[in-house]
């Protein structure tokens, strides 16, 4: 595994406020850094510009690296990045294993489908290949998305406040689920919660005073 | 008071649905020798014309069906999100607007020998003096009249499915999936377009139907000999003696349309089974770079062809010297308009009293059957809406005209606008539906808790904060009407000279001149009512917001 590593991103918007300017950071394989920030404060457009999809009237410049190659100006499908958004956006046209044999790469109808299985039994959802996702709970359908993700053999995760929506008593479940998942993943994750940072997790804060956020867990850097 | 008026709104509506049907069943077996004689089928079977005319139909009406629907999701994959997606919501409505048979007039000066696209080249490149001979429009292989129907019905199904995509989030299918490697043009077609096309299926559907059985656009674009199967059951029905063999092509004419919606919903089976194998492979394929250009193209095309169209039914109409091969006319006039009161003005006001009288009664029976049903006092019956859409117009207005002339109400004025009202009604209520069913119920309670009954809750809340659609829902009312060929036809026996009926006969024989100014005028009656639909509740508002500042 490479870490992902970002030089000198900087963010405008069209009416020319400056979301981050040369922030850089680097992650790697298997830690997690935290990015957190008020509502506004240009998290989700830090992830957007790192998957390649950012809203093309936000002016960017910068670098994103996966280890020693440049992703900066390979098209979203070749960047080969996880990423989870708020919403699991399970497909409605499709069943459980249907989702997860769309995110998976390669191989025969049968290693396909065996990998699916085993990967729903790794996940506690056995048997429930057939099911429609409509007909699961909250906590199993976020379980499915990430899975979906993780068998697209990325090689860095990106989450934007994936555990937002999920009731209080899944919450903490998915969390060790998502950071067993991807142990060996350079993992980004965007967040305003702190209870969503895992304790091995670095912190860079966009908060502009660090005295205006309540749990400060790291200071406000250019770096991390 | 409410279910009362519900359920005569639901026997108005339905009762010639069934009398329509009844009136081409009697006749077709038999069983109306004063008026059929005959035996229907074996006089039909007889006919030499009536196997071209199937083949052509089902040609025509399959292929152009089939082009809107490829031309549609074409358009979606390669310019969602573009600036030429922009510009195509900004134009496709008015152009929906335009009704077929002015827009196949359009047509045919914009591509005939001596049409527009011609003198645009000529004598320049081509070296042309005279019209060229290479073909001929309308053609005998049916391809104009496919022209015309793909023109007229891209922008339907795309407004269609435009609508249709808000309830798919598209934005953030489009982004999972490329992160899950698919390109775009992938991800359209294995997650979008298997989503929205379920939301489009019925639109069509009704667009096959229409397409195998269209009359208007038929006799101007289509061919002459055969017709299309509709075309030559008209020609059959005014024959002395044939109206039994015209009533069993109606019934096959449904029963062909049936069919056709059968085998489309199993060809749809087929494709979903063979796009499900394919998506669980997981295969990735390759980005679609060319297919995206090729799909602009072609709809920027058809748009730049409808827009010039509609030129060409302008400029016709003020010309008063346009030889070929001038690409403008040399001398212009505004006679063709105003002093042609006979020819003009007349099916003008013939055509108004009709649209008048549908928007009125459409948009009110609408409005009374959806408060009938909001109230609870009758159920839901969006399939009723849909009959007379899935239903040929060959077929009930054969059988409609057939027990007209038994009643002798055949000709009368009340009759025909009836009929214009049954074919406005299912368009009205499927619009108003949207809005009256989404309609935020405590708007109602907070009025009712002001003391506020059932009337003023009405007229003073609910008509008010739905002005917007009503208004637009009367404009497609207006439109409809306008529009219609075949009932006015049929059932106004010759005594009502629409713009549509002036327009459709009066094809080929008269001055090209006076025919571009009764089609420029059919378009631009529902286009008035689009802007007044559009810009009437928008102006009450702003000028009520005034109001409330300087108070």
């Amino acid at each position: 595994m490479q870490s992902l590593k970002v030089s000198d991103l900087t963010l405008q918007l069209p009416d020319g406020t400056v979301l981050c300017d040369a922030l850089s950071f680097e992650i790697a394989p298997g830690a997690v850094l935290a990015l957190m920030g008020p509502s506004g404060s240009g998290k989700s457009s830090i992830l957007s510009w790192i998957t390649g999809t950012l809203d093309t009237r936000i002016r960017a410049s910068g670098d994103v690296w996966l280890g020693d190659t440049t992703l900066t100006n390979l098209p979203v499908e070749r960047r080969c990045l996880g990423l989870m958004l708020q919403q699991d956006y399970l497909f409605p046209h499709m069943s459980v294993s249907e989702n997860l044999k769309f995110g998976l790469r390669g191989g025969t109808r049968r290693e396909r489908s065996e990998k699916v299985r085993a990967s729903l039994d790794s996940a506690g959802l056995s048997g429930m290949e057939h099911r429609h996702p409509t007909t699961l709970s909250g906590g199993q359908r976020a379980r499915v998305s990430l899975l979906r993700t993780l068998l697209s053999n990325p090689h860095a995760l990106l989450l934007d406040e994936p555990f937002s929506r999920l009731d209080v008593n899944l919450r903490s479940t998915i969390r060790e689920f998502t950071w067993e998942s991807a142990s060996t993943l350079p993992t980004l994750l965007v967040t305003h919660d702190i209870d969503d940072v895992p304790a091995h997790a670095k912190t860079l804060s966009l908060y502009e005073n660090q005295n205006e956020h309540p749990e400060n867990v790291g200071p406000v850097r250019g770096h991390a | 008071m409410t279910r009362l008026l519900g359920c005569v709104i639901a026997v108005l509506f339905s009762l010639p649905l069934l009398v329509g049907l009844a009136g081409s069943v009697v006749p077709a077996i038999g069983l109306l020798p004063e008026l059929a004689p005959g035996n229907g089928f074996a006089r039909l079977f007889d006919d030499p014309r009536f196997q071209p005319s199937v083949l052509l139909s089902l040609k025509t009406g399959l292929l152009a069906t089939a082009l809107t629907l490829l031309i549609t999701l074409l358009t979606l994959v390669c310019a969602h999100g573009t600036r030429l997606w922009r510009w195509l919501m900004a134009f496709l409505p008015p152009l929906l607007a335009v009704p077929h048979a002015a827009m196949a007039v359009g047509l045919v000066f914009l591509i005939s020998p001596s049409g527009w696209l011609v003198r645009l080249v000529t004598p320049g490149i081509t070296g042309l003096e005279r019209p060229p001979l290479a073909w001929v429009v309308p053609d005998s292989g049916g391809w104009s009249l496919i022209l015309g129907l793909v023109v007229k019905e891209v922008p339907f199904l795309l407004l269609a499915a435009a609508a249709q995509l808000s309830t798919i989030n598209v934005e953030s299918s489009l982004r999972i999936g490329r992160t899950l490697g698919y390109s775009p043009s992938r991800c359209w077609s294995r997650l979008i377009l298997p989503q929205l096309y379920a939301r489009i299926r019925l639109t069509l559907l009704i667009i096959l139907v229409f397409n195998v059985s269209v009359v208007d656009m038929a006799i101007l674009l289509g061919p002459g000999n055969p017709p299309t199967f509709a075309v030559f059951l008209l020609s059959l029905v005014n024959e002395p003696g044939l109206r039994a063999a015209a009533s069993a092509g109606a019934l096959l004419l449904a029963a062909g349309a049936i069919t056709l919606i059968v085998l489309v919903l199993i060809i749809e089976k087929l494709i979903a089974t063979l796009a499900a194998y394919r998506r669980e492979s997981g295969h990735r394929g390759k980005a679609l770079g060319t297919l995206r250009r090729v799909g602009q193209v072609v709809v920027a095309s058809l748009l730049m062809l409808s827009v010039s169209a509609m030129l060409m039914l302008l400029l016709w109409s003020v010309a008063r010297r346009w030889r070929f091969p001038n690409a403008l006319p040399t001398q212009w006039t505004a006679e063709n308009w105003l002093s042609r009161s006979d020819l003009v003005l007349n099916p003008l006001l013939c055509t108004l009293s009709f649209a008048l009288f549908v928007v009125v009664f459409a948009t009110g029976s609408a409005i009374a059957w959806l408060e009938s049903e909001r109230a609870g006092k009758m159920p839901r019956l969006d399939w009723l809406w849909y009959i007379p859409l899935l239903i040929p117009q060959v077929t009930l207005l054969f059988g409609w005209q057939a027990m007209a002339l038994l009643l002798r109400v055949d000709g009368q004025w009340l009759t025909v606008a009836y009929a214009h009202w049954v074919y406005a009604l299912p368009y009205v209520v499927l619009i108003l539906a949207v809005a009256w069913r989404e309609f935020d119920p405590n708007w109602n309670s907070a009025a009712a808790v002001l003391g506020a009954g059932y009337w003023k809750i009405l007229f003073r809340v609910r008509l008010p904060l739905l002005a917007k659609p009503v208004a637009q829902a009367a404009a497609v009312a207006l439109a409809v009407s306008v529009a219609q060929y075949l009932p006015t036809l049929l059932l106004g026996a010759g005594r009502h000279q629409t713009l549509a009926i002036e327009l459709v006969t009066s094809f080929g024989g008269v001055d090209r001149r006076v025919i571009a100014t009764l089609a420029a005028l059919q378009s631009l009656l529902p286009l008035i009512a689009f802007v007044a639909a559009l810009g009437i509740p928008s102006l009450r508002q702003s000028a009520k917001q005034e109001s409330h500042a300087v108070a």
